[in-house]
């Protein structure tokens, strides 16, 4: 007869201990394993979300502790991917068990520094329009492309910068539309308004184009995705307020976001304020109209554009895919350009590892989880690889810029944005 | 040796990072697919190579060390369970040697996931049968260990039949060729005793496997019953009727509707009282001959409707609710019981109708899903441990369910293998006499019980045994000297 564990009642009162239902739907199955990049990259099982689980139990039974290294460094190695979350047949919402997980562990000890110190700039508009002014500047000059080669993150953060921005260049276009899809906002993000502009712009003129009127939205800020992931859930539900009062004062039918992971939080905005009462509904409400530019494309066709004969693949990013189960909209949208080749990329659905700022805090990992990526892309001997998320894009086009590949990474918007400039010419 | 210098001598082979000490890294090794059981390895092994893996069970037989090889560690019998000895993991030796087509054969590194080498073949239009509903996450080491069975083994079958040689590295550290990859057995069949043996012979370091050319057609028949009876009635008449279908699947209510629930919902009628998932393969004329045969015995035995899949997707959404139906039951309850035993055929209905009864007095929710055709039952029950009376119910029905398939003429376990779980059972199917057998036969390969010990056979029966006087002389010469005989020598 089994010997089934004692009841889970330690850590009471914290926000692992809320999770308890949803650890207590894993039946230890393992059909998350192959699913789980980090598992496929290190080959043990605590790296993996069954692994993870586990350890979680243990913590809420009492037989570890917060403060257990094995425990902190297995929470730490998750990518937050959340491919598990479509492999699991139990529905066990792991994106949530693994923040709240991290918000108990940060009572305990908190972060490394570096972490720290990236999301404290995230949380404060000032200090993020000075960082990302900065970067503009730096981004302008040779030196990224140049300094993208050395070893290490130094060289690796490079790579990343010099792959910011759209890597085509179009003419500028006269866009006008009917505006019977309705009215939309768009969330202009941190790091997409700051490092990917002129992709918020074309974001605005396709969206215009297929009929959907562009309300600005006002006092809008970061979406506190960052926060969340790493735990710091107090920083994410003031984030979450900011952005949650804005969007109110648009009355606009659809908030617009080309950032998944961005998307993926707004969604989720009232499961982080749930608790609280005064906001929960309003979070509801807000989060109700959040849309993937790529969805709002879709509905709308989108109008085709002008012939662009490209090779492009396109990577599924995991807060698209398996966090807002997003799976056919962005291949919509490249399907509207006429003479664009799409070629199917192999393990388009598995995670390119940049997650957020793990790739900056877990590099070895990241490296780890990169490489299979690199290899599936040069496979398909495409020219672009297309996928709608900034920490994406910047990863996957560092990776493919060390390696010497002459492939470049771009948003699905801009390709649509490019073809609709070659059509008016 | 001790546990640190047992460890240190390890890591000089795999590296510090494979050789796992702590106890919150041990932590989630403590159990396998069955969590309700929980057991700590004194350390854990994960070789990455051929040679890593022969240079570690080699310095486990130095230092004397029991061990417990480990696949995915999705095993439902707690067959994986390493208390207080090491845990071999043998995931990370996951290469596809290689594949040849000409002779339908491929050899693979016990690490393999089944799912893995099915997708690097299926380009080829071949596949690898046995389909264990875990075949997402499973290893091909696991699968040859547990003799493990699947949808797909009612007209292919199981393991067994797949494995044509293996290289097996017993626990002394000694290798040995089992079978021949032509298929062909000299003297005794070692790979079938071998294949089956829930890791007590030692693991396998590669498999000889038969691929399977694809179907040049299937059909996929979901057909629903307003009743359980009419539903096992018509799985043997279908049988009887001379057909045998790639696949022959039951789901009760109970099961349907915790599927419909998933992220796997796949289209099955929440208001049957019970489906059966068929399926046809061959040439197109014999399919569509069998597919109306079927549709007719369905039709006559009581099936409101039997629908077909239309394209691949569809089919592919009817299999993957089948096979991910257990683990999607985890949103009943927040502990499950995962049950394995096989009957007659011709007596599903009674004893379908036995357990309802069962679970009925003991106030517990029995899912039932299963491979019908072989009259290979799962009765699962979700519930929660932490309520005792609840958890004694719950152990008490399975206790009783099992009875009621040993007393149909049935056996403890179609496919999940004994391991731990079904330990307390084995005396109800098999006499002393076959014990002590199984422990002659074991000693063969492992003479000091150190590959996987505690486990299939209970320690008694082996004890029973070394007691007699025969029992002490070496079980191996005397098998040796019947072969040697055998041969005339």
């Amino acid at each position: 007869m089994p010997d089934d564990a004692g009841p889970a009642c330690a850590l009471q009162g914290t926000p692992l201990a809320a999770a308890l239902p949803g650890i207590n739907a894993c039946v230890h199955c393992g059909f998350c394993l192959q699913a789980c990049p980090t598992y496929l990259a290190l080959e043990d099982e605590n790296e993996s979300p069954r692994g993870r689980i586990f350890l979680m139990r243990s913590l809420l039974e009492g037989t570890v502790t917060p403060n257990d290294e094995s425990v902190r460094t297995h929470i730490d190695r998750c990518l937050g991917c959340r491919a598990c979350e479509t492999a699991c047949p139990s529905g066990v919402p792991y994106g949530q068990l693994l923040e709240a997980t991290r918000a108990t562990l940060r009572e305990a000890e908190l972060p490394p520094a570096a972490a720290r110190i990236i999301l404290w700039v995230f949380s404060h508009p000032a200090l993020m329009r000075i960082a990302m002014f900065a970067s503009r500047l730096l981004a302008a000059t040779p030196i990224p492309t140049i300094m993208s080669k050395i070893s290490g993150r130094a060289g690796f953060g490079m790579a990343m910068l010099a792959s910011a921005g759209s890597p085509l260049e179009r003419d500028a276009y006269f866009c006008e539309g009917d505006g019977k899809r309705g009215t939309s906002s768009v969330l202009l993000g941190c790091v997409m308004e700051g490092l990917f502009t002129e992709t918020n712009r074309a974001t605005e003129r396709v969206l215009t184009k297929n009929g959907y009127q562009i309300l600005d939205a006002p006092g809008q800020g970061c979406c506190g995705a960052l926060h969340a992931h790493a735990g710091d859930l107090e920083t994410a539900r003031k984030l979450a307020r900011v952005n949650i009062a804005a969007f109110e004062r648009s009355p606009a039918d659809f908030i617009s976001v080309n950032a998944a992971g961005c998307g993926a939080m707004m969604r989720e905005y009232e499961h982080l304020l749930k608790d609280d009462a005064d906001w929960r509904d309003r979070a509801a409400a807000v989060a109700s109209r959040v849309r993937d530019v790529s969805e709002l494309l879709s509905a709308a066709g989108p109008i085709p554009g002008g012939r662009m004969p490209l090779r492009v693949t396109y990577d599924a990013p995991c807060h698209l895919v398996h966090a807002q189960r997003i799976t056919l909209p962005p291949l919509a949208v490249l399907a509207a350009i006429p003479g664009l080749e799409l070629i199917p990329l192999r393990d388009s659905e598995n995670c390119c590892g940049s997650a957020g700022i793990y790739n900056l805090i877990e590099p070895e990992t990241s490296d780890a989880v990169l490489a299979p990526k690199l290899e599936n892309i040069a496979e398909t001997g495409a020219s672009f690889v297309a996928t709608g998320n900034p920490g994406c894009l910047m990863q996957i086009g560092a990776g493919l810029l060390r390696s010497g590949s002459r492939a470049r990474a771009i948003h699905p918007v801009d390709l649509l944005d490019a073809s609709y400039a070659m059509q008016q010419q | 040796m001790s546990n640190v210098a047992l460890a240190e001598k390890l890591a000089v082979i795999v590296g510090d990072r494979f050789v796992l000490q702590r106890d919150g890294d041990l932590l989630v090794y403590n159990s396998d697919g069955l969590p309700g059981y929980r057991r700590k390895p004194r350390l854990a092994v994960f070789p990455g190579s051929r040679e890593e893996t022969v240079a570690v069970v080699r310095a486990l037989a130095d230092a004397g060390a029991a061990f417990v090889p480990r696949g995915a560690g999705t095993g439902l019998s707690g067959g994986a369970l390493a208390d207080d000895v090491v845990l071999l993991g043998l995931h990370r030796l996951k290469r596809v040697m290689s594949i040849d087509q000409e002779n339908l054969r491929a050899v693979v590194e016990p690490g393999v996931v089944n799912l893995v080498l099915n997708k690097t073949i299926a380009p080829l239009g071949l596949l690898y049968a046995p389909d264990p509903s875990s075949e997402a996450a499973c290893t091909i080491g696991g699968n040859l260990a547990e003799n493990a069975g699947g949808p797909h083994c009612l007209k292919y079958g199981v393991t067994l039949n797949h494995i044509l040689a293996i290289t097996a590295l017993l626990p002394n550290g000694e290798i040995m060729s089992l079978g021949n990859p032509e298929g062909e057995i000299d003297g005794y069949d070692l790979r079938g005793a071998f294949i089956g043996s829930e890791g007590c012979f030692g693991v396998a370091l590669d498999a000889t496997v038969r691929l399977t050319k694809k179907p040049v057609a299937v059909r996929t028949m979901l057909a629903d019953f307003t009743s359980v009876d009419s539903a096992a009635h018509v799985t043997s008449a279908i049988i009887a009727s001379g057909i045998i279908p790639a696949a022959l699947e039951f789901m009760d209510e109970a099961t349907i509707k915790v599927v419909e629930s998933s992220v796997y919902a796949a289209g099955y009628p929440s208001d049957a009282a019970a489906v059966l998932l068929i399926e046809v393969d061959g040439n197109e004329a014999g399919v569509s001959a069998d597919r109306d045969a079927i549709e007719k015995i369905c039709l006559d035995g009581g099936a409101r409707a039997v629908k077909v899949a239309r394209t691949e997707a569809e089919r592919g959404r009817l299999w993957q609710g089948r096979k991910k139906a257990f683990g999607a039951m985890g949103r009943m309850a927040p502990h499950l019981v995962v049950q394995d035993a096989v009957i007659p055929r011709t007596k599903l209905a009674p004893v379908l109708r036995r357990i309802a009864e069962i679970a009925a007095a003991n106030r517990v929710t029995v899912c039932n899903v299963f491979h019908a055709g072989d009259g290979n039952l799962h009765p699962n029950i979700p519930y929660n441990a932490d309520d005792p009376d609840e958890s004694e119910r719950v152990h008490r029905s399975m206790g009783e369910i099992m009875h009621a398939c040993v007393d149909a003429g049935g056996s403890i376990t179609g496919e999940h293998g004994v391991g731990l779980d079904k330990i307390g059972y084995i005396d109800l199917i098999f006499s002393a006499e076959s014990l002590r057998a199984m422990c002659r036969l074991r000693e063969v390969f492992d003479p000091d019980h150190r590959s996987n010990p505690g486990k299939v056979v209970p320690i008694h029966a082996c004890q029973e045994w070394r007691a007699t006087p025969a029992g002490r002389k070496s079980p191996a010469s005397e098998l040796v000297a019947v072969s040697a005989e055998s041969q005339g020598v």
